[in-house]
């Protein structure tokens, strides 16, 4: 397990040593830990999208770039224009005959590790739009990492699926170099979703009321950014 | 050639003889005006014989009084499987003709039968410019020609399409067809087919005068572009930095709503019309339920109606925003969109307690809406529109003051009223070249003429005027929600009607009659009656319009879906010619479109 000297990082045993001035001062900028791991953590905590979007879920994707939901505590803010610079793929929306030609060409433009979140039901399957001119799920043609279910999955179940790839993102290993070592990707094997909440959702018994509606207050700060309201989520 | 008697008023009724009489008189009894059609939606429907089509075109366009200035739709119907054709000229395939006169506030459908052995046309481009597009998928969609048409080529399938995917013969769903695969000899033609050569476009690659020679630069934007808001794809042919044209190229996005229309139940094809333009949510579905009501003859309770105007107007606020701060961002200002999805995060919020959907609600109902106003919903509205005007305010001075945003659109991608009006551009693109024209004040419906508001124009048609008439529209809005609130009516929410769907859970379980009832209108839907019916709405973008077709089934035989983006984006490249390629995404910015919306 990993062993940092700062306390600032999960699953982090700190380790209290000494007792002067030094010791602290050292221990808040100075970590030890193997490179792999410490590979891992970065490339998991700067997950760069690829600023590309097909169609309505594209639209809650980049709801949840803005303030009420501010991915940006995931670090995975950093839009990025090229594929060249982006390390997931969100296939955001339907997949259209005519733009799977497309949708192949930025994936194979995208440099490794790059992986892929399917957003939505049209992406996942098809989705409602059994058509013509529908490809019937992204993963005819390019892998998938995660899958998204909904239409549209509101800006938490991105979320939701960003913390999902970060958990399979930092717990994968891969090579250093091509000298030593195994070569080959370690990845975790991801648990499915509807397994592990599948207790929770059978124990459920109480459901809010579609007719009468709790008191919400639209200004409160949840909805960040007027005048008195604070910036949610950061801890 | 008989008028029926339908549910008309007397004027009307009075203006579609006069205008039948005036066309009459024009075509002579030479027997070129075959037949008239009464319709559903009242709008004079006349079968012309094809040799007199470009005649008669001409005529209502220019030599008419009070002429028909706007080609608002054209699209075809295959008319092969069609049982309940009313006694109606049909051949295998039906051309038909939207027009629309300011001056009358009439609309006027032109039909043309066609026939196997001589599926083509005269191409209209030289009276309407927009009919090029419309000529396009036609081609593309039913394997129509249109003589005459410079660049008749599929438009939204990609070229290598086989078939014509709107015929009946044509397979609906991709999974009758086989799994989908990319191989890599596939992607190789589909990305050569997706190459631009400019020689197809009649471009000329360089520039030969007297004192200067030069090539032309082709830029290739899109279809996966920050600046593009979705995949449209646009070539941008340069002299320098100037654009000397643009070939939009579309179809990226296509979803075949319409084939998908005639599949799915009347009632079972609402959800499907949210997504048509995905940012404005029930103003969708307004004109496609009105058209099913109006085949349907039901008409909706005062409070279903006021409940739709309400939630309407939310999406327009809703989709103006998100319109609003893309704008803003598209011209270099990145902050307005953080505040502007804030807001709309807030009427999502409402819109969630409301319908229990975010994007896609989902909510009305063939007669009505889905359920009745959850308790406590005035609470939330009344915060919203108390709290919001003075954001808007806040608005008006972080964007619409702002001048560097003014420097970028002010004078840029200027689009003349003529213009506007040849290319068939609607709301507030419209109305930013000064002509108050807004479907809810000049032909109301769902109740709009009890309502008191204004429509907002501004005067030169550029981009910060698109951006003042949009602006001002939030306030009417909020203005609309407002009296809303303080005078719901009460009643039902939907309508007593047996046709309309889902019936009412109350009026079942009294008997096995009753109970089959129910049962068969929850689970195949209603059956309409054969017949015809139109209905335009003012959406978020301009004029939306459902053209039903029913056969008296519980399917639609042909549902035409006419949309704003449509036309709006084939006028880009008449707005941004001449201007920098800089200025390219403040035009496109500014014109208010949803690649959905476009493509369907
Ligand atoms: S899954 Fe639903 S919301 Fe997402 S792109 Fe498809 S239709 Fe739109």
């Amino acid at each position: 397990m990993t062993e940092w000297r700062s306390g600032r990082l999960e699953g982090v045993r700190v380790t209290e040593g000494g007792d002067g001035p030094l010791t602290s001062v050292v221990g808040q900028s100075v970590l030890f830990a193997k490179l792999q791991d410490l590979l891992a953590w970065g490339r998991k905590n700067s997950l760069w999208p690829l600023n590309f979007g097909l169609s309505c879920c594209f639209v809650e994707m980049a709801t949840s770039f803005t303030s009420v939901y501010d991915v940006a505590r995931f670090g995975a803010e950093v839009a990025r224009g090229s594929p060249r610079q982006a390390d997931v793929l969100v296939v955001s929306g339907t997949v259209f005959l005519k733009v799977a030609p497309v949708i192949k060409q930025l994936y194979e433009q995208m440099l490794e590790p790059r992986w892929v979140i399917s957003m939505g039901s049209c992406s996942n399957s098809g989705g409602m739009f059994d058509a013509y001119s529908v490809v019937q799920g992204v993963d005819k043609f390019i892998p998938v990492d995660v899958y998204m279910p909904g239409c549209p999955p509101p800006p938490h179940a991105f979320m939701e699926c960003l913390l999902l790839l970060q958990s399979m993102v930092g717990s994968e290993r891969r090579p250093l170099s091509v000298h030593f070592g195994p070569q080959d990707v370690q990845r975790p094997i991801m648990p499915s979703m509807r397994d592990a909440k599948r207790a929770e959702r059978m124990g459920q018994r109480e459901y809010p009321s579609i007719d009468v509606l709790p008191r919400t207050d639209l200004l409160s700060s949840h909805f960040a950014g007027q005048p008195g309201g604070r910036s949610k989520g950061k801890s | 050639m008989t008028l029926r008697a339908s549910a008309l008023s007397d004027a009307s009724i009075a203006e579609q003889s006069g205008l039948l009489s005036e066309l009459m008189a024009h075509c002579g009894s030479d027997g070129s005006l075959v037949a008239v059609q009464t319709t559903k939606d009242g709008i004079p429907t006349v079968w012309i014989k094809r040799q007199q089509l470009r005649d008669v075109l001409r005529y209502v366009k220019s030599e008419l009084s009070r002429p028909f200035s706007m080609l608002f739709d054209l699209s075809a119907t295959d008319e092969r499987l069609r049982r309940n054709h009313d006694g109606l000229p049909i051949g295998t395939f039906t051309v038909f003709y939207h027009l629309f006169s300011f001056d009358r506030n009439q609309s006027l459908r032109i039909k043309v039968a066609l026939d196997d052995e001589s599926l083509s046309l005269p191409s209209i481009i030289d009276l309407w410019p927009n009919a090029d597009w419309y000529e396009r998928e036609i081609f593309d969609m039913f394997g129509i020609r249109f003589e005459g048409h410079p660049f008749l080529r599929r438009l939204l399938m990609p070229s290598w399409w086989d078939g014509y995917p709107l015929r009946k013969d044509h397979p609906s769903r991709a999974t009758e067809v086989g799994m989908f695969q990319l191989p890599p000899d596939k992607l190789d033609m589909t990305q050569d087919a997706l190459q631009f050569k400019p020689e197809d476009w009649g471009l000329p690659r360089t520039y030969h005068d007297r004192d200067s020679d030069f090539d032309y630069m082709f830029i290739n934007l899109g279809p996966a572009h920050t600046g593009t808001h979705g995949v449209l794809r646009l070539v941008a042919q340069l002299a320098g930095e100037e654009i000397v044209n643009i070939v939009p190229d579309i179809g990226f996005h296509h979803r075949s709503q319409e084939k998908i229309a005639e599949r799915q139940t009347w009632h079972t094809f609402i959800p499907y019309t949210d997504r048509i333009d995905y940012l404005q949510g029930v103003l969708n579905e307004m004109p496609y339920c009105l058209a099913v009501e109006r085949l349907a003859g039901i008409t909706v309770p005062p409070r279903a109606q006021a409940i739709r105007v309400m939630m309407s107007e939310f999406y327009r606020i809703a989709s103006h925003l998100v319109w609003y701060g893309t704008f803003a961002g598209d011209v270099g200002a990145l902050s307005p969109v953080f505040y502007m999805f804030n807001d709309r995060e807030r009427i999502l919020s409402i819109v969630e307690a409301v319908c229990g959907g975010r994007m896609h609600p989902n909510w009305f109902r063939i007669g009505g809406v889905a359920r009745d106003l959850p308790i406590g919903w005035d609470q939330l509205v009344r915060q919203f529109i108390d709290w919001f005007p003075e954001r808007l305010d806040d608005y008006e001075r972080l964007v619409m003051d702002n001048p560097i945003l003014k420097q970028r659109t002010v004078g840029i991608g200027v689009l003349s009223r003529e213009d506007a009006i040849a290319w068939g551009a609607t709301g507030p693109m419209l109305r930013a070249c000064g002509l108050p024209w807004d479907l809810r004040k000049v032909r109301p419906y769902s109740g709009y003429e009890q309502f008191d508001f204004e429509v907002p124009t501004a005067s030169n048609g550029d981009c910060y005027d698109r951006a003042v008439v949009h602006m001002l529209e939030l306030r009417q809005s909020l203005r609309i929600i407002r009296q809303c609130l303080d005078s719901m009516p009460a009643g039902p929410y939907t309508s007593l009607d047996p046709l309309a769907t889902p019936p009412l859970k109350q009026h079942t379980m009294q008997d096995i009659e009753t109970l089959i009832n129910h049962f068969v209108g929850v689970s195949w839907g209603p059956v309409l009656p054969p017949g015809e019916a139109e209905v335009s709405t003012e959406s978020s973008k301009g004029q939306t319009s459902y053209y039903l077709t029913s056969d008296g089934s519980q399917f639609s035989y042909r549902t035409r879906i006419r949309t704003p983006s449509f036309a709006h984006i084939q006028m880009v490249p008449l707005m941004a010619r001449g201007e920098l390629l800089s200025d390219l995404l403040a035009v496109l910015g500014s014109v208010d479109y949803v690649l959905s919306d476009v493509d369907r």
